[in-house]
């Protein structure tokens, strides 16, 4: 199979108008006197991106920059005001193609009087899944996202993170080709949201497609194979994230307390700099390093990237515009 | 069509698992209980009183309750975010709105029997015949929720509850009144002009014509007086709703495909 793009946004563009007349269905054909009265907001100002099978595919923003707007375009909740986009080689509102799809809006919500398997039971139903598929996936999930321990529980009683990681069970139920998450990550504490970043990263072993939204570096560049950065409403940068980080990799500064100095030399090779505690260590290592630096008994205290800073971008960017 | 079923059963199911819904209900049998025992009280005709007042309570509770669950159930959905989940999912926009649909008739038709049942039981406790005439006449109560929910849905699926409800109210009391309004003549006093009054009469047409003729769905008289129905006059009225539910659920889905949900 030759792989062409899952995910295609061509000059994408959406302007909400707001107050009353905003409202009515002919607004655009209004003369400019009468629309003179009413505001505009040009959330998103002509999008073009491609994402490939397979990519995790982080779509970062400070927040109003118009992820949300573009993501609700692409669900077909928001009418495009101007430009295209294809979901899976197939246009927006085909049926065919959303059935390959999943979605777990900002902040979600969910019917609080359902319990967990009901829930997903309700949005299995919505597929082309016979009863028995949809038991045995929303079974699967719920264990997959740790909720199995609160299936007699109503949503309604559900913490903010397990509401989260239910909307995203919801979002895999038919085992979607792409998964499309908006701002998976706020709001969570950070364990929460290293729950979510293992989920997505075992998303991608799986071969799925994710694009998802962030404000939080953090919480992006262990996962993404490439980011676009948007501010208001336009894409200013797109590639894999070291590189738009221009400073490239730093490496990563680890505080690990408690190691005795031999020991410490056994750490691995990606030890860039050692100064007392202080280890700078180069970011695809780090995963080793820290589980060594445990393993010989060490205690780790801090995990900083030396780089410069997504927000350092996002306000150089703002300013230029 | 699974798709739809699977909307309708979980808005059931949401209403039911609504502890208002449950008290309105209660509240409603309750009222009903004591108005019955009250007019049971009464010195003479009892059984005409109480079919009198059993319908009235029995379509008013039905009406007002629709309009409020009517009125509300699509925009919870968009209020609280819901519907950004199921949108997204193959389903066509019109598909949602009628499976929502569908759910506030099966609420209703609990709501409605639960009252009928109430009424029935009292009936039997005195030992009155309930009659075929007041089956019918129930059964016509729940053709007029079928209309009023496809106003409810119409109205919401471009404003708030508040103003769908109200609007729904609007045309609901029109609509008990559309048979009078639909043959409203204005005589002039002496000194006023018969142009105007022409002019507000041919409106009050123009507004029976639009708005449904509940006065079709009310036959408390004829149960009260033990008389029969017009031959054909159930099923005609059941049909005449029907298409009326049907029209406004057509409009409904056009306004519903064209907005944006932000
Ligand atoms: N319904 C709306 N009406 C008017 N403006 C809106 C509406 N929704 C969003 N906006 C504006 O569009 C811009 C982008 O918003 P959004 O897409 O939510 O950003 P993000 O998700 O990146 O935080 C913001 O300036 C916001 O104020
Ligand atoms: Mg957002």
């Amino acid at each position: 199979m030759t792989a062409s793009p899952i995910l295609t946004l061509s000059d994408l563009e959406k302007t909400f108008t707001t107050g009353f007349l905003g409202a009515l269905p002919g607004f655009r054909r209004l003369p400019w006197q009468v629309r003179g009265i009413v505001q505009t907001v040009h959330a998103v100002r002509g999008i073009s991106l491609t994402v490939e099978p397979g990519e995790t595919f982080g779509f970062l923003g400070p927040n109003g920059a118009g992820k949300t707007t573009t993501i609700k375009m692409l669900m077909g909740l928001i009418r495009p005001s101007k430009g295209s986009a294809t979901l899976l080689g197939k246009p927006l509102n085909d049926r065919a193609a959303r059935a390959r799809i999943g979605y777990l809006p900002e902040q979600p919500y969910f019917y609080e009087h359902l319990k967990p398997m009901e829930f997903l039971d309700f949005y299995g139903g919505l597929f082309p899944m016979t009863v028995r598929e949809r038991r045995d996936r929303a079974r699967a999930l719920l264990d997959r996202v740790g909720l199995s321990h609160a299936l007699d529980r109503p949503i309604r009683k559900f913490s903010k993170g397990m509401v989260q990681r239910i909307g995203i069970a919801q979002a895999l139920i038919n085992a979607p080709e792409l998964v499309v998450l908006d701002e998976p990550m706020s709001g969570l504490d950070p364990l929460g949201r290293k729950e979510i970043r293992d989920l997505i990263f075992e998303l991608k072993h799986q071969g799925r497609t994710v694009f998802f939204s962030s404000h939080i570096l953090q919480d992006v560049e262990q996962i993404c194979d490439r980011v676009a950065i948007l501010v208001r409403g336009e894409v200013k940068r797109t590639g894999p994230i070291n590189t738009l980080l221009e400073d490239g990799d730093g490496g990563v500064e680890v505080l690990v307390a408690g190691l005795p100095a031999e020991t410490a030399a056994r750490l691995g090779s990606g030890v860039s700099l050692r100064e007392g505690h202080r280890y700078v260590v180069a970011s695809v290592e780090v995963d080793a390093f820290l589980r060594a630096a445990l393993e010989v008994g060490g205690s780790i205290r801090s995990v900083t990237p030396q780089r410069r800073s997504l927000e350092a971008i996002f306000v150089e960017e703002a300013q230029r515009a | 069509m699974r798709q739809i079923l699977v909307i309708a059963l979980n808005t059931f199911r949401e209403a039911i698992r609504n502890r208002i819904f449950a008290s309105l209900v209660l509240f409603a049998v309750g009222m009903l209980a004591v108005t019955m025992a009250i007019s049971a009280a009464s010195l003479h005709e009892e059984v005409r009183l109480m079919k009198d007042v059993g319908l009235f309570l029995v379509s008013t509770f039905s009406a007002v309750l629709c309009i409020f669950v009517g009125a509300s159930l699509v925009y919870k959905e968009i209020e609280r975010k819901t519907i950004y989940t199921i949108l997204p999912k193959p389903i066509h926009r019109w598909q949602f709105l009628v499976g929502k649909y569908l759910g506030v008739l099966s609420v209703m038709a609990v709501q409605t029997s639960v009252m009928s049942l109430a009424l029935a039981a009292q009936f039997w406790l005195l030992e009155a015949d309930f009659g075929l005439v007041m089956l019918q006449a129930v059964w016509l109560i729940f053709v007029e929720v079928v209309v009023v929910a496809a106003l409810a849905l119409l109205f919401s699926s471009f404003s708030t509850p508040f103003l769908s409800g109200m609007l729904t109210f609007g045309v609901f009391v029109i609509g008990r009144f559309a048979d009078r309004l639909a043959t409203l003549t204005l005589k002039a006093a002496p000194d006023q002009s018969q142009e105007a009054l022409d002019r507000a009469a041919a409106f009050a047409h123009g507004v029976a014509w639009v708005a449904p003729d509940l006065s079709l769905y009310n036959v408390t008289s004829y149960a009260v007086y033990d008389t029969h129905l017009p031959e054909g006059f159930v099923l005609h009225a059941t049909l005449a709703g029907g298409l009326y539910a049907v029209i406004c659920l057509v409009v409904a889905s056009i306004l519903f495909s064209r907005r944006d949900f932000m």
